[in-house]
Order: C-alpha cells, then structure tokens, then sequence
C-alpha cells in the first residue's frame, strides 16, 4: 500500500512541476494555425464586429464562419488570449488591457482618443432620434424628452456609457450645472411615461441611462421596448409614429441612412460602440484590415503565415 | 387523589394524540410541498420546452423531433432565421465526457476512501474526512474558475509539448479533469461511508483464513460495500452530467461535434443550455428548455440503468 501512496505522489508532483514548466516563452511559430474565438449570436458585439469587418451574413449564423471556433463571452475572450499564443479574438474596447494585445484596424491604434477623433474604424456609432419638436402629447413629455437628451451630453451619462462598455463623447458638464434649465425635472412627473425604443443591441445602455435620469427628473416612467435599429427612426418620425408602438426616444446602432432624416435638433449621437482584435501578446502582427479579419474568421487564412505574408 | 389522577392521565393521553396528529400533519405537508416542487420543475420545463416543437415560433417554423435529436450541428442557419436546431452530437458529448470523468474519479475516489476508513491512522482519517466535506461543499464556479486559470494554461502546455495546438486549453480533457475534480469528494464520502460500514466479522474471517490486511481489502472489503460504492458512482454521474457553470468555462462551446479526441473543444447539454441564455430571446431562448428536457431524459435514463447495475452486482457475497 505505501508503494502505492508513494507512486501517487510521484504522479501528482510531476504533473506540477510540468505544468510549472510550460509557461516558458518560446518563439512565436507563425505557421500554426490561428485558432478563432467569437461571441455567441445573441451578443450585440458580434454584429458590430461581424458588420465592421463587412461580413454580416455571419452576425446572427455560425455555419459561415470558420471550422473549430470557440465560442466565449467577453472575459472569457480576453483571458484566452493570455494563454492560447495563436488564438485571435475581439471585445468591447473598454475591456482592454495588457494582458493581450490589442490589434490596430486599418493602421489606426485601438483606443479612446481614436475613436472620439473617428480614425478608428471598428466601430458602429450609438443615435438618438426624437420625435419632431411640436409632435408631444403634452408639454412636459415634450419637457422631459428634451431633457433627458441634454443629460445624455452631460458627464453623468457619460459615466454610466462608460460603465456599460461604450466610449461616450467628450462631456464637460455635469447635470447639476445644466438641471436649472431644466424646470420640468424639479415637478413631480410621476404616473408621466416616456416611451424608448429602437436598437435592442443597446438596451442596456438605455435602460441604465433612464434608471439613472428618471429619479433625477420627478421620478418620470421609463418604458424601455427595443426592437432594433431600424424602428428607432419609425416609431419617433416615421411610418409608425402616431401607431401603438410610438416612442418619445428611439435608438440606432448605426449611422442614420437617408431616409431617416428628422427634423433640425431632434437627432444625435451619444457614444460608440468600439470593439477591437485582440491577439496573445506573443503575436507578431500588429495591425489587421477588415478583410484580413474576414478572411481568418470566414477561413480564408488558416495559419498567421498567409496573413503576414 | 386517584380519580384525579385518572382524569389527569386520560387528559394527558388526549393532548399527546393532539400533538401526535399534528407532527404528522405538518410532515404530510411539508413532504407534499417539497414533492410539489418535483412536479412544477417538471411540468413549467416541459411546458416551456415543447414550444419549440409544436407551435411555428413567429413563422420561423417549428422544430423537428427527429433531427432535434440526432443532428451534428447546433443550428443550421442563421439564428431568429432558422429552425434547424440539433443536440443529437451534444447527448453523445455529455454522455462521452460523463463517462470518462467517472474513470478518473471512481478509482482515486474509491482508494482514497479505503485508506481513510481502513488504513489511516484514526487522528490522519478524521482530518482527510473534514478535507473531503469541505471539498463537496465548494461551489462549482470555484472548480470552474480553477478550470479556467490552471487547468486551461496547463492542458495548453501539455497539449504544446505533444505537437498539438489547442484553443487555449479549452478541450475534452480540460473539461474531464474539472468534473473528475469536482466529483471526487462525492464519490469518495459515499465510498467511504459503505467501506466502513462493513461488518467486522467478514474481515476478522478472511483474515483468520490467513489472508493479508491488502487482499482483505481489496478482495473482501471493497466487494462487500459494491452496492455502497455504486451509490457514489450513480450520485457522481448525476453531478457530471448536471454541472453547468465551471463545464462552460473549459468546455469552448463547440456548435458541431460529437468530439472525441481529448484536445478537440466540446460542449455539453448544460453548458449549451447556458451559452448566451441572458441575451437571447423567442426560439432561440426557448430551445434552451428543450434541451433541459433532453438533459432531464438523458439522467433519468442514466441513473435507471446504474441503478439495474447496482442491483444485478450488489449483493453482500463472498466468495
């Protein structure tokens, strides 16, 4: 029996020190195959990604892209690709760090400044549209609408953009230098609903910004029924804007298209939503275009050779 | 003095009737409640999960039975487009990777309990057995995480030195080796528990007829508390096949399969279960309640047939 206690305890140390043993760094073989990781199809990353890299047929299907991906949510991505030397994968910019490298799109670096600058190109844009100025049941939803727009400009939301993985535009005010303009918000609005809708991909986000807005202007309420994009401009100025499904503000995920126009004042932009590669920092490519990144995850390129070369 | 007496005693016998019924009334309930839960488990997962099959899920469609559960890819198609759902390859995966996570734990489980109850000394086996309830009480998404951040970079390595490129780690052999972990403790408690309770008499006679305390042991012991031992096998499928959380962390999710090969990524019915669950919405939701179905199946059927095993090699007989 001791022999047998002794012999287990052979195995166990052995199989530590190996796994001790294997983190030394070694040079990094660009003729091993690239190992894809992607998000699942419900995530709202992954059609911006997929659609930034042109190459929207694989938003919603996994049967176009390549054999043998992974499928990982965003720190289960990002913790990959500290281990996994050959591995390429993308997250949210704001979970970057340097634990992994972050690729450049296009030869544009990956952060903040970029994106606010608009170099950086992988990256979809979150608007606003509002219904027309004289189209409000009522003066104070009218009131309420306007302000909550205001707030989105202000640090306060930009905060919670921030929290929620996006890059808000640059704010310098915060809400209580701008609230005084803002008489509705010192009422009490209670039982007053305001209507949001449009891209579900940015739900969160809104519903965030009205949970934080609405104590702060009489206690308002915030119905949130994101169905996507295109019926941000809609139900606020379009077809369906007098029907049920009306909303006081909609939501894009993408720049408004021609069709979409609204009236002077009632469209903006509050943040984007910027995603970057990320590779093992052992990796030797530094820079990807969309195409490159099309062709490793619709698997066109197998190993990081063809992409180097 | 003594009618009073009578009376007291009567009134006594009465009031202990009352509180008779009454315990038995409060167990009634609480073990109808606690049944009742069975049912309403049972019934809002069916209910939920049979959607998919039987209504056209907003015009995508419904869901064929049949390529439900035999197709080699999670979904043909795009997703909110297609109706092509499949866990044929995933059933095969849970069962492969149930299976062998129960090769690794049984034997290191079942040794470890024979040392505790019948070699170690008694002060070395009390603190080995407070080790053991300790390790069933951590949570899975500790073993997950532990999966995750030493398992993952060490099958990575391990796979490296044979030539073999993994995805980071995330393989069959990751996720075995995280269940097998993480069904130890249950195997070896249970274990442990049968072996002791094996009567004296039977060891004291093998060795009397000159026998080794090992062979004892091994030929005496261990198949006396067979019946015991398969107890713990049937409780540590059970888990194997339920676990999610720490599954989903090593398992890489594959969306095809069935995978046998130790450094191919998988996924489990759990673990697919859980993938995007919090994002999703319609069918692509639904689905996930008839695959908690299928799991709900695939369990029963697996403990049904451990359980005819049990009873066909766990009779107490020496040869």
């Amino acid at each position: 029996m001791k022999k047998i206690l002794f012999m287990a305890l052979t195995v166990l140390i052995t199989l530590s020190l190996a796994a001790c043993g294997g983190t030394s760094e070694e040079d990094w073989d660009s003729s091993s195959n690239i190992q894809v990781y992607t998000r699942d199809t419900s995530s709202g990353t992954r059609s911006g990604f997929m659609s930034g890299i042109d190459f929207g047929e694989a938003e919603a299907d996994d049967s176009v892209l390549v054999d043998g991906f992974v499928i990982k949510d965003n720190t289960g991505i990002l913790s990959s690709m500290a281990t996994d030397e050959f591995g390429i994968g993308y997250i949210s910019l704001a979970s970057l760090d340097n634990t992994v490298k972050g690729l450049s799109f296009e030869g544009v670096e990956p952060n903040i400044a970029n994106v606010i600058n608009n170099t950086y190109g992988l990256k979809r844009p979150i608007n606003y549209v509002i219904r027309d100025l004289d189209d409000y049941a009522n003066d104070t939803e009218k009131e309420i609408t306007l302000a909550f727009i205001a707030f989105l400009e202000t640090s306060d939301g930009a905060d919670i953009i921030t929290n929620k993985g996006a890059v808000p535009l640059t704010s310098t005010e915060t809400w209580d230098d701008i609230s005084d303009q803002y008489s509705v918000c010192d009422a009490d609005n209670t039982g007053v609903i305001i209507k949001f809708g449009g891209s579900d991909s940015i739900q969160k986000i809104a519903e965030a910004l009205t949970a934080d807005f609405a104590p702060r202007c009489g206690n308002f309420t915030p119905e949130h029924d994101h169905t996507g994009s295109s019926d941000g401009y809609k139900r606020t100025q379009g077809s369906e804007k007098d029907g049920d499904n009306y909303k006081h503000v909609g939501f894009a995920s993408r720049p408004f298209k021609n069709t979409e126009v609204g009236t002077v004042g009632t469209q903006g932009q509050l943040a984007w939503d910027a995603i970057v590669a990320i590779v093992h920092l052992n990796n030797e490519v530094d820079n990807v275009t969309a195409e490159e990144l099309k062709k490793i995850y619709s698997g066109e390129y197998t190993t990081w050779n063809e992409l180097l070369d | 003095m003594e009618k009073v007496n009578q009376l007291h005693n009567k009134n006594n016998i009465k009031w202990k009737n009352i509180v008779d019924k009454t315990t038995k009334t409060f167990f009634l309930l609480s073990t109808l409640i606690s049944a009742s839960f069975i049912i309403v488990i049972v019934v809002f997962i069916a209910q939920k999960g049979i959607i998919p099959f039987i209504s056209d899920n907003d015009g995508l469609g419904s869901v064929n039975v049949f390529k439900f559960l035999t197709q080699r890819v999670w979904l043909d198609g795009p997703t909110f487009v297609s109706s092509l759902y499949g866990v044929g390859y995933i059933i095969i995966n849970t069962l492969y990777i149930a299976f062998l996570s129960l090769l690794i734990a049984m034997p290191i489980g079942v040794l470890t309990a024979l040392f505790i109850a019948k070699i170690a000394p008694k002060n070395l086996a009390g603190l080995l057995r407070t080790v053991i309830e300790l390790l069933a009480a951590i949570p899975s998404i500790i073993y997950g995480l532990v999966g995750f951040a030493v398992i993952l970079p060490f099958i990575y390595n391990l796979a490296k030195g044979f030539g073999v490129q993994t995805a980071g780690g995330t393989t069959v052999l990751a996720t075995v080796l995280v269940l097998s972990i993480m069904i130890l403790p249950t195997v070896t408690a249970l274990s442990e528990v049968a072996i002791r309770s094996v009567s004296k008499e039977i060891e004291l006679g093998s060795l009397a007829l000159g026998a080794t305390q090992t062979q004892t042991n091994f030929k005496v012991v261990l198949s006396s508390a067979k019946s015991g031992i398969f107890t713990s096998a049937i409780l540590g499928v059970g888990r194997a096949l339920g676990e999610a959380t720490a599954v989903s962390l090593v398992a890489g999710n594959a969306r095809s399969g069935p995978s046998f090969g130790f450094f191919d990524t998988t996924a489990t019915l759990t673990s697919t279960m859980l993938q995007g669950l919090k994002e999703t919405i319609g069918l692509d939701y639904d689905i996930r309640f008839s695959v908690g179905i299928v799991l709900m199946v695939v369990i029963l059927i697996t403990n049904g047939t451990l359980n005819f095993m049990k009873r066909k090699v766990g009779n107490v007989d020496v040869e």
